[in-house]
This record gives structure tokens, C-alpha cells and sequence, in this order.
């Protein structure tokens, strides 16, 4: 069963006029006429150079953004129409140090969000508690996330995302600011989740991780689909050939996951 | 979801708050200290100006009190929900409180009431302040009236604050132009003087923004001088400004809302 559909969707920036400006920008396509299909508990990841639409893929999916053209649907439910049925269904967590309240604690900040996710009062504390053992941050829970590094902040955002019942994940380069360890950590997790029946969209760089977690995979150039792979097991070597030189199919089929051109 | 788990948003969301502020300590003080050195120079320029000036039939340090408590109180109220957006975008919290399974609308005007509850209670106080510099207590002619004057009030603060928030989301500088908006608003809604003592055509003006009739109709409520007539002609007023503004502020929310996660300017501060 398919959990998240893209029929023909494109996005386009700069492309509406502001409310004071007088011209608008000149409109660029951050993601063009893309089409694709996650089945349920599978992880998708999705490579591609700076820019070239990851980030904007996974907050069409969240509801951050909507879509200029096509339809983006999560369990059948469109993210225009029905975005509250879409947001209480998917869980983001986005890279970066900000999006908490920095004076809160980490599980003050996890009960705050937790709320307004519609996770009720009686079960918010254990959940809170399970969650911050899962993300290994149980240690740092009574303290200022303003003190938290980079790493730690990374933790939370999943913990955040993990919070309410869901069923689709989406993770924006989730290992980047984590020591080896932790990262591994995150991918056995990420596994378990999708052993549980959670459907995984992971943005990413890291082709070892890739490696490590994906049932398929996707290259995004420009905006536009470049290549697509899903069949496992996804090497390195396969990943590596497919993100330099896409054009170039035939190495890509030497290695040990047979790629499928599709632009 | 409305009713109890609206009940424990409301709480999270006022918790959080109370912890900030209670973590950011020198800024309360620093408000509280402000607030006090306003009293204080009102209470010496009413002392100067003398008894014999009586604004409205009553005592002016007692016009001054309740004017400029209640526009204080207001005008805060409405800029508690820009600031709302305004921290969420430039703290990076705003698309992740734009885009859980709680309708948009219903976050920030929760936010906004927890800012507003900490208003009232700095309104309360300052009147208590008043009255305590006051030689003749402040007693309340009209108990009822006055209660629904402030929820009336706060509903149409409730209603330019959405509309202020929708211009953050827009434009990114809502405070800026809130500001000039809240400058000339200042001038001409009676706040340090009677309106009537404005040129006509700035009159007519002042009878246009809805503060004017929240500060001329709790003066009633509260301060002696003015009749009963008055005060319930400015309460259907206010009412019709509530019918108005409160729909009003409600769509240019959601639609200043939806454009921004069209143009992907959500996160943009």
C-alpha cells in the first residue's frame, strides 16, 4: 500500500508577487513534474547536490509547503485539502540547532510539542521518557536545550518527531552533526521504526548511511528526478557511481543494485 | 480538538511561558520597573496640571490611570501576537507550530492569550498602584458593564492581533508598521486627553478605531462623570466592531498563512 503519493508535482519560488513589491522574482522550479510512490514501512531516501530540491520534497510532504502543481497525498489525503489529517500522521525532523525554546528543558520542550500533537496528558510523561531513552538523550532531559550541542539538538528533533503516534517519519540529513556512534544509533533506530510499520523519507548525503537504512533510493537534480533505485541491498559503491555520473548507467548496473534511469 | 485537550494546550502553552519568563528574570523586572516610573510621572503631571482640570467631570490622575492602563493592555495584547510569530519565526519554531494536527489559528491565539493573561495581571496591578496614590478610592459604578467592556475589548484586540500576525507572516516587518499604526492610535484614542478636545476632522477619525470606544466606554464603567446612555452606546459599538473584526482577522490569518507555505516563506524572518 502506498503511504505517500507526488502526482506531477512541481514547486516554484519566487514566483508570486509580494505584498509591497512591485515586480515578482524571477521563478525558479525547485522541484519539477516529480511523481513517486513510498509503500508502507519502506525508507526512501533521497540524494542530491545542495539545492537541487530534498529539503523542499520532505516539506511538501509535512504540509510546510504546498505544491504549485499536482497533488502530494499521505494515506490518501491531500496535503491542501486535508492538512490536518496529513500533519497528524507525520512526524519532521529538520537539521539545524534552532526550532526549540532555548531557556525550556528537553523534556519541557518535548511536553510543550507533544500537546499541541494532540498526545494526550495521561500518556505524555512515559511516552516523553521512552522516547528520550530511544534518542539517548534520557541523561540531558532536565536540562536547557540552550546548553545542548549540535548533535544533541539533532537527538531532540527526532525525539520531537517521535513524539505522536505516526506513520510516516521524514529526517533532513539526520546524522550530520552526530559522532559515529550516535549515528548508529539513529540507524538502528530508524530500522526498528521501519520494522514497526513507520514509512522512513530520509534527506541525506551520507552514503553509508544511505546504505545502511534505505529500501530505495532517489537522486534529485535540479528539481527533477534523475535516477531511482529499489532494489536492495543499496551499496555504497552503487551510490557513489549514481550520484557523480548518473548519465552513465552501465557502471551503475556493475554494482550490487540494479538502478533504473528514469529521466 | 476542542474542550479538554484545547484545556491542556492552553496549559502547555502557559507553562512555557511562565517558565520563560521566569527564566528571563531581569526583563520582568526591568517591566515592572518601567511600568512603576510611568505611574509615577503621571501621578506628578496630573499633580501639576492641577484639580481644576477635570477631563470627562472626573479626577484627571484617575482619566490618566484607567486611559493609559487599558490602552497599555490592549494595544500589548495586540502586539502579543505578532510578537507571537515574530519570536516563532526568528527562534525557528514557527513551521513546526504552523503544522501540527492544532489548526494554526487556534496556536496562536492560545499564545497570544497567555501573553494576555500576563497583561491583565500587570493592568490589575497598575490599577491597584493607582489606587493606591489615589486620595479618593477608584469604585466602580458599573461592576457588570465593566466586565464586559474588558472581554468585548479583548475581543477586538484578539481580532486586529490576528490581523497583525497575518502582516508578520507577510511581510516579515509587521512590527514596523504596528508601531506607526500604534503612534497615531496613541494620539487620537484619548489615551492622555478627551477626544473631544481633537480638532473635528481628527474626531471623526478617532471614532474610527475601535480603542477610542474601549477607553471611553470602560472610563465610563469605571470613573464617575458620564452617563449610562454612554456607556451602553459604546458598547454596541464595540460589539459591532467585534462582529466585524473578529471574521476579518480570522481569514486574513489563514490566508497570509497559506501564501507563505505557497511562496515557502514560512521560515523567513
Amino acid at each position: 500500500m502506498d503511504v505517500i503519493a507526488f502526482q506531477s508535482v512541481s514547486k516554484v519560488f519566487g514566483h508570486q508577487r509580494g505584498l509591497f513589491k512591485r515586480a515578482a522574482t524571477d521563478p525558479s522550479f525547485a522541484l519539477r513534474d516529480i511523481s513517486l510512490r513510498v509503500s508502507s514501512g519502506s525508507v526512501l531516501a533521497v540524494l542530491g547536490p545542495n539545492g537541487s530540491g530534498k529539503t523542499t520534497l520532505l516539506k511538501l510532504i509535512s504540509t510546510m509547503l504546498l505544491p504549485d502543481q499536482g497533488r502530494v497525498l499521505v494515506h490518501g489525503s491531500d496535503t491542501r485539502r486535508h492538512a490536518q489529517q496529513v500533519r497528524s500522521q507525520v512526524g519532521f525532523a529538520i537539521s539545524g540547532e534552532r526550532s526549540f525554546f532555548p531557556r525550556l528543558t528537553a523534556r519541557e520542550n518535548l511536553e510543550f510539542f507533544a500537546a499541541l500533537d494532540n498526545v494526550g496528558p495521561k500518556i505524555r510523561r512515559g511516552r516523553i521518557g521512552t522516547i528520550l531513552a530511544r534518542t539517548s538523550l534520557l541523561a540531558m532531559a532536565d536540562i536547557w536545550v540552550s546548553n545542548f550541542s549540535s548533535g544533541m539538538y539533532q537527538k531532540l528533533a527526532i525525539a520531537r518527531a517521535l513524539m505522536k503516534p505516526l506513520s510516516v517519519l521524514l529526517l533532513d540529513e539526520p546524522t550530520r552533526s552526530l559522532d559515529p556512534v550516535a549515528a548508529s544509533e539513529i540507524r538502528t533506530l530508524v530500522r526498528e521504526l521501519s520494522a514497526e510499520g513507520t514509512t522512513v523519507v530520509i534527506a541525506s548525503h551520507n552514503f553509508e548511511e544511505v546504505a545502511a537504512v534505505a529500501d530505495s533510493v532517489l537522486v534529485l537534480r535540479r528539481g527533477k528526478i534523475d535516477a531511482a533505485c529499489g532494489v536492495s541491498p543499496i551499496t555504497v559503491e552503487a551510490m557513489q557511481s549514481l550520484y557523480s555520473q548518473s548519465t552513465e548507467a552501465a557502471d551503475i548496473r556493475d554494482a550490487a543494485c540494479v538502478l533504473e534511469r528514469v529521466s | 480538538m476542542i474542550g479538554p485537550g484545547l484545556a491542556d494546550k492552553a496549559a502547555a502553552i502557559l507553562r512555557r511561558d511562565v517558565f520563560t519568563a521566569m527564566r528571563y528574570r531581569s526583563a520582568s523586572v526591568l517591566t515592572i520597573a518601567g511600568v512603576a516610573a510611568e505611574l509615577a510621572a503621571f501621578y506628578y503631571l496630573a499633580k501639576a496640571i492641577g484639580p481644576s482640570f477635570r477631563p470627562e467631570g472626573t479626577d484627571y490622575f484617575s482619566f490618566l490611570v484607567v486611559g493609559t492602563g487599558f490602552y497599555t493592555f490592549l494595544v500589548m495584547g495586540i502586539h502579543s501576537f505578532l510578537h507571537t510569530v515574530q519570536e516563532a519565526q526568528q527562534g525557528g519554531t514557527f513551521e513546526f507550530l504552523m503544522t501540527t494536527p492544532t489548526a494554526p489559528s487556534i496556536v496562536l491565539c492560545l499564545s497570544a492569550l497567555s501573553a494576555f493573561s500576563r497583561n491583565a495581571v500587570q493592568f490589575v496591578l497598575y490599577l491597584g498602584a493607582g489606587l493606591l496614590l489615589l486620595k479618593e478610592p477608584l469604585r466602580p459604578r458599573e461592576l457588570g458593564a465593566s466586565v464586559m467592556v474588558f472581554l468585548l475589548s479583548v475581543a477586538i484586540a484578539v481580532a486586529i492581533g490576528m490581523m497583525a500576525a497575518a502582516l508578520q507572516v507577510a511581510t516579515q516587518k509587521g512590527s514596523v508598521i504596528l508601531w506607526a499604526l500604534g503612534s497615531g492610535a496613541w494620539l487620537l484614542t484619548g489615551t492622555l486627553f478627551p477626544v473631544a478636545d481633537l480638532p473635528r476632522w481628527l474626531r471623526s477619525t478617532a471614532n474610527l478605531i475601535p480603542l477610542t470606544h474601549a477607553l471611553n466606554a470602560m472610563r465610563s464603567a469605571l470613573l464617575e462623570g458620564s452617563g449610562r446612555s454612554k456607556l451602553l452606546q459604546e458598547i454596541g459599538v464595540l460589539a459591532a466592531f467585534c462582529l466585524v473584526l473578529l471574521p476579518l482577522g480570522l481569514l486574513s490569518f489563514s490566508y497570509s498563512l497559506r501564501r507563505a507555505r505557497l511562496q515557502g516563506t514560512l521560515s523567513s524572518y
